[in-house]
Order: C-alpha cells, then structure tokens, then sequence
C-alpha cells in the first residue's frame, strides 16, 4: 500500500476512534491546521545556539519573563553539572553527584523511556493526526504516543501519573498550545537530575511554513528547580511513517559482556 | 589482519602492555558482570525516577576516531542500538573480541541498513568512535565491506 494511502486509512481509523463520520465538515477539520503527518527532527543548532527565525521568536515571545532557554536541544547533551543555567535545588545537584550514567544500559533501564519532556527534544520523528476532539502524537522513540484532549479544559484530579501524563489543548490562531501534567519523573538533562511528579509543561506547535512545525517546551516544577526552563525544537515535514522502535532490553547485555584491556 | 590503529585515548590495538592475557579479558568481564548487577539491583530500587537514554558520551570519545577490521561473529540489529560483534587478529595471534555499537535502528534503516547488512564470517572495516575506559568497543559512524563498499548511507549527525 502506497504511503498516502496508509496515512489516508490510519487518518479514517482514527476518525472512527474519535466519533467522527467522515464528511466533508470533519475531513475539513482534519486538515484544518495542517499539522498532521510526519515530522523529523533537525539535527542543526536551534535557539539559543543560534538567532530565532520569526515563526520560533514568535513562539518564544511566550515565554514567562526570565525564562532559561536550554542549549541542549537534538543530539547536543550537558556534560554532568551542566543544567543549562536552571537554578537547581542543591539537594538535587548533591545527589546527582553520585549518578552513575552507566545505570542507562542495565537491562533494568534500556528500555524505560528518558521521560516525555527529555523525549520530546530527543533527535527522532513523530506523527501527528489532528482530529477536532482529540489529537494523537505518535513517537518512534519508545513507542510513546500521546493523546491530545481538545475537548477538554481542565485535567482530573484522579489522573494517574505516566509517562506520557493528561494533556489538553487549545487552538490559538494558528498555535497548537498543549498542557500536560500527571507526568511520572523523567530526567531534565540526561545527566542525573529528575523532575518531579509535579512538574507543568506547556508547548506551543505552529507551522513556520508548510514544511516546518517549530514546537517549544516550556516547564516549571518547583520540585526540583525554581523559575521556567524551555527548548526550541524545529521539525521537517516528511512522506514516511513512524517506525515501530520494539525496544530490546538485551542491550544491556551486550554492553556489559564487552571485552578489553580496561574496564569501567 | 590489519588490527587498524587506534585514535586519541584509545589503547594500542596489538602488543604493548596495554594487551592483555585471555585470563585477565575474563576477570574484567566478571568484574563488570559484577558492577552491573549492583547497577542493575540499585536502578532497580530507583527504577520510578530513572530513564535511559543511552548517552554515547558515557561510553565513547566524541572527539576522537578509530578505525578497526575484523571478522563478524554476531549482528543484533534491535532499538535502542545494534550490536555488532566481530574478532580481530593481533600481530601476535592473539583473537581480539571487539563490540561495535550503532545507533538506533529506526534511524539507520532510514540509511539503508537492516538486519541483513552483516553476515557472520564477513570482513568489514569500521570507522567510529574509541571507547573511553580502553574496551574493544566503538561506536560506529561508517561501515565497508573487504571490497570497500560501504554499507547504507552516512550520517550527517549522529544521534
């Protein structure tokens, strides 16, 4: 089956997921704002590595005054007691000082995903089905897929906290605005320190044009830093799918079993 | 076989006193063996605030190259990151087991790789990363066959 007709059938099985008979009002709410499809992340510098486009000045001018934007979007990583410039709690920085990095490849953490924050800057492509009650993100990485509520302006008490916690969105002229809370603890950096249950992200998805989604994060957890931290991320639009990513625990193993003069 | 030449803070790859005897390979293996188990029993314990996100610079050199060739014994072509395992011959007939690393699957099929790209028994050359702690590992960011054919496509930056 050719791409765009996948993408046609996946597109009808999630109107029928969503309650939507499929008229012409519907199909045109689909593509109302034109961020379905599949995005692949830029592997270049984004802001504050470089000057913002208009679409992503935009997007930051958002930002809460006094703001940290992260230098650490893509395959760009801090070094450990690096955090970017977040004012992080002292006991965190403390404890982080014992993080050892090589916990990532024990087959008990190979495959438990960075956390939704951490991932979503992450260098792998997603997939976007906008629906007018509801709007899905799939990512490759971890198989996480989100669920989008736009028929809902307030988050339940009740949520039970995940990895990809309750979110709910908003059209703001052509910006996506999404807020997610009930996320489980997922690294800030990669390199030791946690954001808490309690953590509040924001992140605006609009089109630069009709080739370029520019998404920004922007998070808040009194938990574990005081103030606001945000990244700038840029996506390509592509014609392909998501991949399934099936992680294999067994990666640990492999590394481990490693041979040579030295050891860790 | 040409056991290729180590980059920046990599261990020579044949002779010298930085090779050592099979039995201390083996002691070294049970002492990771060992330290990964406590890992493993910790990370266990604080598994709700833990991801992974496989960092290439917890095990690699970002800075440095090398450049090895050997035999392929094993190809494990599965996300987070492929393994390919391969034996090299040191000038004194000594059989290095060496661990390449990939990185994710999903990203190389999109350069044309798959789990067909290695067969066991074929000689490859790899260029990449030098491990950091003087292990036979590398983190690949190009791949030949013997008749230097390179296998998928290049990456522009890797991930």
């Amino acid at each position: 089956m050719a791409p765009g007709a996948q993408r046609c059938g996946a597109l009808a099985l999630l109107a029928v997921v969503l309650g939507m008979p499929g008229t012409a009002a519907n199909a045109q709410a689909l593509d109302g704002h034109g961020i379905s499809g599949f995005w692949s992340p830029g592997f270049g510098a984004t802001p504050p590595r470089r000057a913002p486009t208009p679409a992503e000045a935009e997007l930051m001018a958002s930002f809460p005054e006094g703001t940290v934007v992260l230098a650490d979007v893509g395959a760009t990583e801090f070094p450990p007691g690096d955090y970017g410039g977040i004012a992080i709690h002292e006991a965190l920085r403390e404890a982080a000082k014992t993080y050892d990095p090589e916990s990532q490849t024990t087959v008990a953490l190979t495959c438990k995903p960075p956390g939704l924050i951490y991932t979503m800057q992450g260098p792998f492509p997603m997939e976007i089905f906008e629906g007018r009650d509801l709007i899905a993100v799939k990512l490759e990485y971890f198989d996480l897929v989100r669920i989008i509520f736009m028929n809902e302006t307030s988050h339940p008490d009740d949520w039970p906290h995940s990895q990809t916690g309750h979110s709910i969105g908003r059209w703001d002229g052509d910006t996506l605005v999404v807020d997610t809370v009930s996320l489980q603890s997922g690294t800030l950096f990669n390199n030791g320190v946690n954001h808490s249950e309690d953590v509040h992200l924001v992140e605006r998805f609009r089109l630069a044009d009709d080739r370029t989604l520019v998404v920004t994060q922007q998070f808040e957890d009194p938990g574990s830093f005081t103030g606001t931290a945000a990244r700038v991320m840029s996506f390509s639009r592509g014609d392909d799918h998501v991949y399934p990513y099936d992680c294999d625990p067994s990666y640990g193993l492999s590394m481990d079993s490693r041979e040579g003069p030295a050891g860790p | 076989m040409n056991p290729g030449r180590a980059g920046r803070g990599h261990p020579p790859l044949r002779g010298g006193a930085l090779i050592v005897s099979g039995r201390l390979q083996n002691n070294a293996a049970m002492l990771r063996k060992l330290i990964r188990f406590c890992l493993s029993a910790s990370a266990l314990v604080f598994a709700s605030f833990a991801g992974a996100h496989h960092s290439a610079a917890l095990f690699y050199d970002l800075q440095g190259s090398v450049e090895v060739s050997g035999t392929v014994t094993e190809f494990r072509f599965a996300n987070p990151h492929a393994i390919l395992r391969f034996d090299v011959v040191g000038e004194d007939g000594e059989v290095q087991h060496w661990t390449a690393e990939t990185t994710s699957p999903s990203v190389l099929r999109r350069r044309g790789w798959s789990q067909d790209s290695f067969t066991a028994g074929e000689k490859v050359r790899l260029q990449g990363l030098p491990s950091i702690d003087g292990s036979y590992l590398i983190r690949i960011t190009r791949a030949f066959r013997e008749d230097g054919t390179e296998i998928g496509v290049p990456r522009g930056t890797d991930n």
